[in-house]
């Protein structure tokens, strides 16, 4: 097809300003959809959404519209997932993009979020067609949005459209706009083929799908293909396009998006950014911009009842079926028994992780504080990254301890700036501009070691804030500083799965808090427990668990002995669920016992 | 050598019979009870009444006992009516022990003496509490003043064997008002006293009301206390702790609830009772109206019956023998089942024995007092 008359755009917004209501709009406007379809439609997408997992954004959409101008335009919406842990994939899906929609909140104006978003669309020489949605709420003020995107992002917003997607107003203009401001793509439709992978999923039935714009040439199927990066070869299988259901196509041409499936087993080897071409005629070089996704965070996952471990096993290996960004490797504890060893993108990747094996794979599991990947050098001079606390070498044996540092962003109105200024300098952070975007909106930059940030920074974040903080961050560079490993002892025994690495001035208050939690989360049991922090051989707090007193029901009534029978099963299923180390039992909310310091 | 409760494991049946109709819901019951209405009743002790002339089999029986809900709220002829049922469907010898329950407010000398009467032999009251600011707690409708009374009364109409039920760990309860409940208590002088700890249930009316009040309940180290003293002032009372929570003058335990600790047998008689009997368990229905209608239709009023597994009856003689400060022979359980409890056991009661939780000489498993406050860890190991 003519690539004149195709146009890619992705819509920009931070979570609840309206974004999946606009894509709604747009699907009923282009007949994509009817009305009465439309609620099923949408589910069946939720449910492919949920397989998929971790990328937490749809597949992209094939709209044909017909322009004021009486002529037929294909217009592509990639969506982008609203998540920092994910920050890679969103460039890739703007890579995808002539244009964006930057969609703001019109009572809620411009977050963290959608101020990072837009940053790496304008680095990705996307044009930015700015959208004030919400216009029929009370407290729209449109004006002091226009202001916001000028002042904050940076974008002149003298021609931003109004709308409201709940209403419906607006939409129709929103099109017409992306067809007369955003470029067709550009790309030599006789030039050898490169694809831009920028999504992929595991499907029980075809096998890996990935989702591609086609940047030069055309691909059809039978071709013999490339996937560059990894220097792995397929053939085309099948060639489709999402409008929204998944239609055959016999080529995908220049410029535009679409599904390819070609036998491919496993999602990690369809990498998210890899560039597809042809054996036959290959191109020169890559797109550019492909990088190997690293974990961020790592936190060890272990099951409850050991027996569970093959079960576990089995389940990690469906999952990562479907999320290539996700890493595990077995790990063996004193305290838990044998485990995986798991590395996430970020903590919300984390929790997804473990959602679905509780929910998919209905796994009961321990997970232990997650850590970042440290940077040792030891004194015969190798440098090597250690994802937990338990690999790091002896204090004797380390000439340098490095730690992952990030820029962070942070959004807030400015009634909550001191505390959460005081919250960064607690976080070990380093003040890198305060801006007073207008006298009640301020925009903190801070560089912050990114342990701190994965214990409960986020959490004490929205505290402070009343949730009106929005934040962003990166991984910029390495420190150096002054860590230790901290170990946690239960009566007397160190619980390999508590310890946890932490600044050296921090340690006593971390030491004596985290013991100080860990006496509310370990029931009284028949005898007195002593929980102690150590760095090293020298104790640093200390506390007990009163030996139970009481655990004992009179009533039996008119001889029901079932009853009686029931509560005891009840206290014994309750034990289960516990980890006995040595001979105390312990909740599996306390191995998170470091997470929640300080909430409270 | 003791021959006390535990050591003869009973296997004549006890009758219980429920009376589900109360004059006033207490706020931390939730037993199967409903409020009192004079017509439901008489067509519930009909219905009651038939039931016993379907399940009297002629076996030996040796206790009655009529709990509820408010038993005392039924007239003294219609309690003696239910007694003739039971002694024509059952085996009963003149020495059988008939227990009725009683509220302090529902009792006057007449009642008491057609009680007595009718053949009911020990009267046990829901006393609960001798401080009249925890009976206001409780929504209770007697006063600390009316339970003396009603006391006496009982005493002076002939009973000899009255036991009084008093609760522990009462919202605003400190130790020291507990101890004043159990020395009004040992003031009168019953002759069987139970000791409860107040377990409120998770949606009691209770619950709002201490929610209200922000009344709160004593530390689980108090609580301790509280059963250890109180027990303690029973001891020195001359009283003989033999299970739990009760407590006896020699020779005036409760032959109807021992049943219940020494894998005995009982029939349950009435909307929502229970029954045990030839390794059966089985409820009647709870509700009032459904039990009445079952009966007179000739359906059968019983639910949920369950035959138990020869483990399952062994794990139950064996927790709820361990309620007893006689303990659990071994040796009788060695016969009746065919397992060596200690062989099977005792490496997981090993911990318990060591800090004096449990004791053990070879032929009983016992549970010192500071053993019974704990008795639930220790039963837990028995559940397979």
């Amino acid at each position: 097809m003519d690539q004149a008359f195709i146009r890619n755009f992705s819509i920009i917004a931070h979570i609840d300003h309206g974004k999946s209501t606009l894509a709604d709009r747009f699907l009923e406007l282009t007949g994509a959809l009817q009305a009465r379809e439309m609620e099923a439609q949408v589910l069946d997408a939720m449910d492919l959404e949920r397989e998929r997992g971790i990328t937490i954004k749809a597949h992209p959409v094939r709209l044909n519209y017909t322009a004021k101008d009486g002529r037929q335009y294909v217009l592509n919406l990639i969506d982008t997932p609203g998540h920092v842990d994910f920050s890679y994939e969103v460039t890739r899906s703007l890579a995808a993009c002539e244009g964006a929609l930057l969609l703001v909140d019109a009572a809620q104006g411009v977050e963290a979020q959608t101020l990072a978003n837009a940053y790496l669309a304008v680095e990705n020489n996307l044009e930015i067609i700015p959208i004030i949605n919400k216009i029929d709420l009370p407290s729209a003020q449109p004006d002091e949005c226009k202001r916001q995107i000028e002042d904050i992002i940076g974008l002149d917003s003298s021609d931003a459209l109004l709308a409201s997607a709940k209403e419906g107003t607006g939409i129709a203009e929103i099109l017409e706009a992306v067809i007369d401001r955003f470029h067709p793509p550009a790309g030599d439709a006789e030039a050898p083929l490169k694809a831009l992978i920028f999504d992929s999923w595991y499907d029980a039935y075809r096998g890996v799908v990935i989702v591609v714009r086609v940047i030069d040439g055309v691909v059809r199927p039978k071709m013999k293909i490339r996937l560059m990066a990894l220097g792995q070869d397929y053939e085309v299988d099948q060639l489709g396009v999402f409008s929204p259901k998944a239609i055959p196509v016999t080529e995908l041409g220049v410029g535009e998006v679409g599904f390819i499936v070609a036998n491919i087993k496993r999602v990690s080897d369809a990498k998210i950014g890899d560039t597809i071409t042809e054996i036959a005629r290959p191109a020169q070089e890559a797109f550019p911009g492909f990088t190997e996704l690293k974990p961020m965070v790592f936190a060890g996952l272990y099951p409850v009842e050991g027996h569970q471990y093959a079960e576990l096993r089995e389940a990690l290996d469906k999952l990562r079926l479907n999320d290539a960004s996700f890493f595990y490797e077995p790990e063996t504890s004193v305290a838990l028994g044998f485990g995986f060893r798991c590395g996430f993108l970020g903590l919300l990747h984390m929790e997804i992780v473990q959602e679905r094996l509780e929910r998919e794979y209905d796994m009961d599991l321990v997970t232990t504080a997650p850590g970042v990947l440290y940077r040792v050098t030891t004194t015969d001079g190798v440098v090597q990254e250690i994802d937990s606390p338990a690999k790091l070498p002896d204090a004797g044996r380390i000439t340098k301890l490095e730690e992952p540092v990030i820029s962070a962003m942070i959004l807030t109105p400015s009634s909550h700036v001191g505390p959460i200024l005081q919250l960064c300098q607690d976080k070990r952070g380093v003040q890198k501009k305060l801006e007073y975007l207008k006298s009640d909106r301020v925009l903190i930059t801070y560089e912050l070691p990114f342990n701190e940030v994965v214990m409960d920074f986020y959490d004490r974040l929205k505290t402070i804030s009343r949730g009106y903080a929005s934040l962003d961050y990166h991984v910029t560079d390495y420190w150096e500083s002054p860590l230790v490993k901290m170990d946690i002892l239960v009566n007397g025994e160190p619980v390999d799965a508590l310890s946890i690495i932490v600044h050296r001035d921090a340690a006593y208050e971390r030491g004596r808090a985290l013991a100080a939690k860990m006496r509310e989360l370990i029931p009284r049991q028949m005898f007195e427990i002593a929980i102690q922090a150590s760095i090293g051989n020298r104790i640093i707090a200390r506390e007990s668990v009163k030996a139970m007193r009481k655990n004992v029901l009179a009533k039996c009534y008119g001889g029901d002995i079932s009853r009686k029978r029931k509560l005891l099963e009840k206290q014994k299923e309750g034990k289960k669920r516990m980890k006995r180390v040595g001979n105390v039992e312990i909740p599996q909310e306390a191995f998170l016992a470091v997470l929640k310091l300080g909430t409270d | 050598m003791d021959r006390g409760p535990g050591r003869v494991l009973a296997s004549v049946l006890g009758i219980y019979v429920h009376i589900p109709f109360c004059s006033a819901i207490c706020n931390y019951c939730n037993f199967n009870r409903g409020l009192f209405e004079p017509g439901l009743k008489e067509r519930y002790v009909s219905a009651l009444l038939t039931e016993i002339r379907q399940e009297g089999d002629g076996s030996r029986a040796d206790t009655i006992f009529f709990g509820g809900g408010t038993p005392s709220l039924l007239e003294p002829f219609e309690i003696e009516a239910v007694i003739d049922a039971c002694a024509e469907g059952w085996d009963l010898n003149g020495d059988t022990e008939i227990t009725l329950e009683a509220n302090p407010e529902t009792v006057t000398p007449e009642r008491l003496a057609g009680f007595r009467g009718a053949g009911v032999n020990r009267l046990s009251y829901g006393v609960q509490s001798f401080r009249d600011d925890e009976l206001v707690r409780l929504s209770r409708l007697h006063s600390s003043a009316k339970a003396a009374e009603a006391f006496a009364m009982a005493r002076a109409a002939g009973f000899d064997n009255i036991s009084l039920d008093l609760m522990m760990w009462l919202p605003q309860q400190a130790v020291s008002q507990w101890l004043e409940s159990v020395d009004a208590l040992i003031a009168l002088g019953p002759d069987h006293a139970s000791l409860y700890m107040l377990e409120i249930y998770p949606n009691a009316p209770l619950r709002d009301a201490m929610a209200r009040g922000r009344w709160s309940v004593a530390p689980e180290d108090d609580v301790a206390e509280m059963y250890l003293a109180g027990l303690g002032r029973m001891d020195s009372a001359g009283y003989e702790q033999y299970e739990i929570s009760n407590v006896a003058r020699p020779g005036r335990q409760a032959r109807h609830n021992l049943k219940y600790w020494t894998d005995g047998e009982w029939i349950g008689l009435g909307c929502g009772a229970h029954s045990t009997r030839s390794g059966t368990r089985w409820k009647n229905l709870s509700d009032t109206e459904d039990y009445i209608s079952a009966v007179e239709r000739g359906t059968p009023t019983a639910t949920d019956r369950r035959v138990l597994s020869a483990d399952q009856r062994l794990e139950d003689a064996l927790f709820t023998g361990l309620r007893l400060n006689a303990g659990l022979d071994v040796g009788i359980v060695r016969q009746r089942y065919g397992v060596d409890v200690w062989a099977r056991y005792g490496e997981q009661f090993q911990p318990f024995l060591d800090r004096g939780l449990l004791s053990y000489d070879g032929s009983s498993l016992r549970l010192p007092r500071e053993g019974m406050l704990v008795a639930h860890e220790m039963m837990a190991v028995f559940i397979g």
